[in-house]
């Protein structure tokens, strides 16, 4: 029980399986990973390795067929769908490829968004840190359709990081992003984890992004192929390419 | 493009469904009220053609002035006509008949039976010989004492009577009871389109219906080798030029043909109806078509880049709007008997029986309806159609589809004009109509294509208010709602041009209703004021049902009950002025105590005046002399219902806009009955002396009514205003329940926007509920989007209904119509908008808040 308390994400022989009999497909085949606090975890593999899958399951958006999740010390894997949302509400933050930044919404009411849904109040010293941080604090009353993409996307990084989440995951953060912005996007991360002490686990297929994590976790099949800490890119190019 | 356009309609079973709905309450109303014209046709073609079977030729009274409600009972003629009639050559057979609908057959409460008001005629027949009577006994015998009658077999049916039964019938001379003699079938047991026939013996049913020594018809047969039309010729040449002599055939397609225009007002109300649902319904089709043409932007400019021509994604889109009319017509023509069954159950409420015997489809019906159907669908995707021809090629390679902006604004400033040009004429074409000088008739047609014109305007002008009215509209909703209620204001605001047409369809309903409302209320406000300010006597005499004549006998009866002081008397005619000019309803009154019992209001003369009325003066209603050009000291030559010709000279003018007691001009009552035969009163106003005990004055007054005359009633003041009231509100609420069908229409397109909305947005809610958003959070925000359209078309609508209300009560107010607005009606309006707009919200909402989080995130 120890253990858990300072691993913020933990899963146990986690399943999930799509479809039945003959079609069906084990996108994840009993896969076991701790998430220790304050670190960044890349989650890499080629398509199909059930990476994308693996996420879901962690953050509570979709439902193991087998195995268990905890997530900051508590099972979730049994949760309804109310006490889920409620999860994902107060102690998970989501980064999506597609920003996916509500339209009608300011940049700062977007960053705001999560602690309005919960009828929080909003810290105005954490949220203008964060806005300084990310980088938007002049722009906090344009609407994203007035925003360049990296611009959006570290909207969305702030929306993630305001309600000071457990963790924080990152579904292909450039998957939408030019080299530059993608720079800036994963320093962004990089330092949440360091000077701000966010947890973050990242999924990608890029292994030059996959590089800026602590720590690499291989998912081939279903299965981890490897799980190791790693400095550069063409470490985790390596990485790939033997799995 | 064909096979494409059957695959993106079959591809979208649901929404093509949804859409077609938007048609299918129209069309099912235009086939509906197609169905039952032709039925309620048929069955009254049947039933005269079964009462004239065996009648070469038939004679009756001449109407001369038809009147606003068909041909009048009339007085009958001399008896000794007959026997003129039966001295032509090529007689074979004659006989004369009393035929006089003034009666009526009541229950053992007092009551009337079938309808209680305004409901099909009771009429008292009296035998004939064959091959006359086209009624057959099949049970008893034909009434042989005058204490017998027989009845009608769907009557005795309807009322459960056996013979022997004593049954109370009222007629001019009041009531009396009868012994049922037998129950008779209708020719070949035709429906009678509910009303009742009771026989009589001759002798009986003339003293009935106080015609003693009178026919109201005489029937010939033609001997052998004469046909109907020469025997016609000969008979008419034999008699005086004051009866009508016409062939059976005739005599059936006249009477078949009164009660046929009488319908037709019907059939017209409910087609203008049905075509406020198509208006609506074409609304809904036109976003519906716009949103998933934008939707499908990517789709056509792929189609382009493969060398598609722009005519033919036009062809292609036209043709899956064609489907989707067709279906709405197939649905609609199987709804429209639907529609009959309501508009009958509705009918049949508030006293109507409509006779319809064997609803049948004709093809005229399918056919207009299959056009109603696919015309209103393929016009109303005609210009969101030609949108799809602008898209160009190279947008299949863009981001994100629907329209951008840029684009919206482009086309922003050539719709402003055209939305405003729209209103303004729509606008000018109203006050033209209201305000200016015209016919009925046309006036009708020409408001309707102003209000075409302004709800279209203003549906385009909306798109650029939309902004800001949701907005204000918004603002409390996100004050007490919190997140939900702020996304639901922005997101009403997203798509304005959008909004405002799915606004603009309730707006419609919504106008309509408050129209009515306000008008109607001005319309009851007017004629309450006008029994306050003018009805000075205790009590008024009146038919139960409101509006038929009442026996002239009430009014001598009445007088001799102690505490009456006064009784006058009104009786009216349908009259022309100057042989063929314009029909009014003519005023009998009578001279001494009319003006105790009304304050008549002279503008020219005095209560003076209608004293020295004498039989050659006359009176007349301000506003209708000054419409006629009509002056105190001219002579008005009238000609009465019965084809004779009087001259008058107008000796005072009073100001009687709602025509209480001078609707247009008015002599004296004794001239009425001497030279017109008006021998029954339209009411009678009763004064109680002074000092009189009123209720005891009263009850004596209302025994008489029941045991002598049980289809005339008392009313006060106050029954008075309560009953005009009540006759308005009936309608109203008849024309709230077709207006209804619009609204509904409306909700659907509510439903439609909102689905299809939500299908662009699930990428939205996928994040929404990724991030912590519960269901019920993302159903309030459709649910609050939602509430905020109706409230939107809800209250544009009530504006220009109110604004349209005041303007037509303004044009109206020569006819005396004072402006009052029901506090109660906007309440009303605003809560059912929000609860419609909440229940419009149920299917979207739920697909919204089910929406599945991962698919809505990896959607692209």
């Amino acid at each position: 029980m120890e253990a858990q308390a300072e691993m913020i994400v933990r899963c146990v022989d986690l399943r999930r399986r799509y479809g039945e009999g003959e079609a069906a497909v084990d996108a994840l085949a009993g896969v076991t990973l701790d998430f220790p606090r304050g670190e960044l975890t890349s989650i890499v593999g080629p398509s199909g390795s059930g990476k994308s899958t693996l996420m879901h399951v962690l953050a509570g958006l979709d439902r193991p067929t087998g195995g268990q999740v905890w997530v900051d010390g508590s099972e979730i894997t049994a949760l309804e769908d109310a006490e889920l949302t409620r999860l994902r509400r107060d102690k998970l933050g989501f980064i999506f490829q597609f920003f996916n930044l509500v339209p009608v919404l300011s940049a700062e009411e977007n960053v705001t968004l999560p602690l309005r849904i919960a009828g929080r109040d909003v810290d105005d010293g954490w949220l203008e840190t964060l806005l300084d941080t990310v980088g938007i604090a002049d722009r906090r009353t344009h609407r994203p359709a007035e925003l360049s993409g990296g611009q959006q996307q570290r909207v969305a990084i702030a929306r993630a990081l305001i309600s000071k989440p457990a963790v924080v995951f990152a579904d292909e953060p450039t998957g939408n992003l030019d080299s530059t912005s993608s720079t800036h996007v994963l320093e962004l991360l990089r330092r949440s984890v360091d000077e701000l002490g966010h947890t973050v686990i990242m999924v990608t297929h890029d292994p030059r992004v996959a590089a800026y994590a602590d720590r690499v976790v291989l998912l081939v099949d279903g299965g981890v192929s490897s799980d190791t800490s790693v400095a550069s890119a063409e470490q985790v190019h390596e990485l790939m390419q033997t799995a | 493009m064909l096979r494409l356009a059957i695959r993106n309609f079959g591809a979208r079973k649901l929404r093509s469904v949804a859409t077609a709905m938007a048609v299918f309450f129209g069309v099912a109303m235009v086939a509906g009220t197609l169905i039952l014209s032709d039925s309620v046709n048929a069955s009254f073609d049947e039933l005269f053609g079964e009462v004239n079977a065996g009648i070469d030729v038939s004679i009756r009274p001449e109407v001369a002035v038809e009147g606003e409600f068909g041909s009048v009972p009339t007085t009958g003629f001399d008896a000794s006509l007959l026997k003129q009639v039966r001295g032509v050559d090529g007689v074979e057979k004659a006989a004369g008949t009393i035929n006089d609908p003034r009666i009526s057959i009541l229950d053992e409460n007092g009551d009337r039976i079938g309808p209680p008001q305004g409901g099909p005629p009771h009429i008292a027949v009296s035998p004939l010989p064959e091959p006359f009577e086209s009624l057959s006994y099949i049970e008893g015998s034909q009434p042989r004492t005058p204490d017998e009658f027989g009845i009608d077999s769907i009557s005795a049916d309807n009322e459960g009577y056996e013979i022997g039964d004593t049954v109370r019938i009222t007629g001019p001379a009041g009531a009396k009871e009868y012994t049922l003699s037998g129950i008779a079938e209708f020719g070949s047991g035709a429906s009678l389109g509910g009303a009742s026939l009771a026989e009589f013996t001759l002798g009986e049913a003339r003293r009935l219906t106080d015609k003693p020594g009178k026919f109201d018809a005489i029937d010939a047969a033609a001997a052998d080798g004469v046909t109907p039309e020469q025997l016609a010729q000969r008979i008419a040449a034999a008699l005086p030029s004051n009866v009508d002599v016409r062939t059976g055939t005739e005599t059936a397609a006249e009477d078949a043909g009164d009660i046929k225009d009488g319908f037709a007002f019907l059939t017209t109300a409910l087609l203008v109806f049905a075509a406020i649902a198509v208006f609506v319904g074409a609304f809904l089709i036109y976003n519906t078509f716009s949103i998933t043409i934008a939707q499908r932007t990517r789709e056509f400019a792929m189609l382009r880049t493969l060398g598609a021509s722009a005519r033919q994604l036009v062809a292609g889109v036209l043709a899956e709007a064609a489907m989707v009319g067709a279906l709405a017509s197939a649905l609609g023509i199987a709804g429209g008997f639907g529609f009959v069954v309501a508009i009958k159950a509705i009918f049949s409420a508030v006293g109507f029986d409509l006779p319809t015997s064997g609803l049948g489809l004709d093809l005229t019906t399918v056919l207009i309806a299959i056009a109603v159907g696919i015309g209103a669908t393929v016009l109303s995707a005609l210009a969101p159609a030609l949108r799809a021809t602008r898209v160009a090629p190279l947008e299949a390679l863009r981001e994100s589809g629907g329209s951008t902006e840029a684009e919206v604004r482009r086309h922003g400033r050539r719709r402003t004009v055209i939305a405003a040009v729209l209103s303004v004429l729509g606008v000018a074409i109203i006050a033209l109509t209201l305000f200016g000088s015209g016919g009925i008739g046309s006036a009708l047609v020409q408001l309707g294509v102003g209000l075409v014109a302004l709800f279209i305007g203003l549906a385009m002008l909306g798109g650029r208010a939309v902004p800001a009215i949701a907005s204000a509209l918004g603002w409390p909703i996100e004050k007490l709602r919190g997140i939900p209620g702020r996304l639901a204001r922005e997101n009403s605001q997203r798509e304005p041009a959008r909004t405002a047409t799915t606004a603009a369809a309730l707006m419609i309903g919504v106008a309509l209703v408050v129209f009515v409302g306000v008008f109607s209320s001005s319309i009851k406000t007017s004629a309450t004021e006008t029994i306050d300010s003018q009805f000075a006597g205790d009590l008024a005499i009146v038919n139960t049902d409101g509006f038929s004549p009442i026996p002239a006998k009430i009014a001598d009866e009445v007088a001799g009950i102690d505490g009456v002081q006064s009784v006058s008397p009104l009786s009216t005619v349908p009259a022309k002025l100057d042989d063929g000019g314009e029909e009014i309803n003519l005023t009998g009154v009578e001279p001494d105590g009319l003006a105790a019992i009304a304050n008549l209001d002279w503008t020219d003369g005095s209560d003076e005046t209608l004293a020295e009325l004498g039989s050659s003066g006359a009176i007349v209603e301000q506003g209708w002399a000054d419409d006629n050009d009509v002056e105190v000291g001219d002579t008005v030559p009238l000609t009465g219902a019965n084809g004779e010709q009087i001259e008058v000279e107008v000796r005072g003018a009073v100001d009687d806009q709602s025509g209480l007691v001078v609707g247009s001009l008015a002599i004296a009552r004794t001239t009425l009955r001497d030279t017109f035969g008006v021998t029954d009163d339209f009411l009678d106003f009763v004064g109680f002396a002074p000092g009189a005990d009123a209720a005891a004055t009263r009850n004596a007054v209302d025994e008489l009514l029941a045991s002598r005359f049980p289809n005339a009633e008392s009313r006060d003041q106050n029954e008075l205003k309560a009953d005009q009231e009540d006759a308005i509100n009936q309608v109203v609420a008849l024309i709230y329940v077709l207006l209804g069908l619009s609204v509904i229409v409306s909700v659907f397109g509510i439903v439609n926007t909102l689905s299809l909305t939500i299908l662009e947005r699930r990428r939205e809610f996928g994040m929404l509920r990724a991030i912590g958003s519960s269901r019920r959070q993302v159903r309030r925000m459709v649910r609050y989007e939602s509430v905020i359209t109706a409230l939107l078309g809800t209250i544009v609508g009530a504006v220009v209904g109110l604004v349209l209300a005041i303007a037509a009560v303004e044009a109206l107010k020569d006819e005396g119509l004072v402006l009052s607005v029901p506090i109660a009606l906007p309440i009303v309006v605003l809560i059912a908008a929000i609860v419609l707009g909440a229940l419009a919200a149920i299917g979207p909402a739920r697909r919204a808040s089910r929406v599945n989080v991962i698919e809505a995130l990896q959607y692209e």
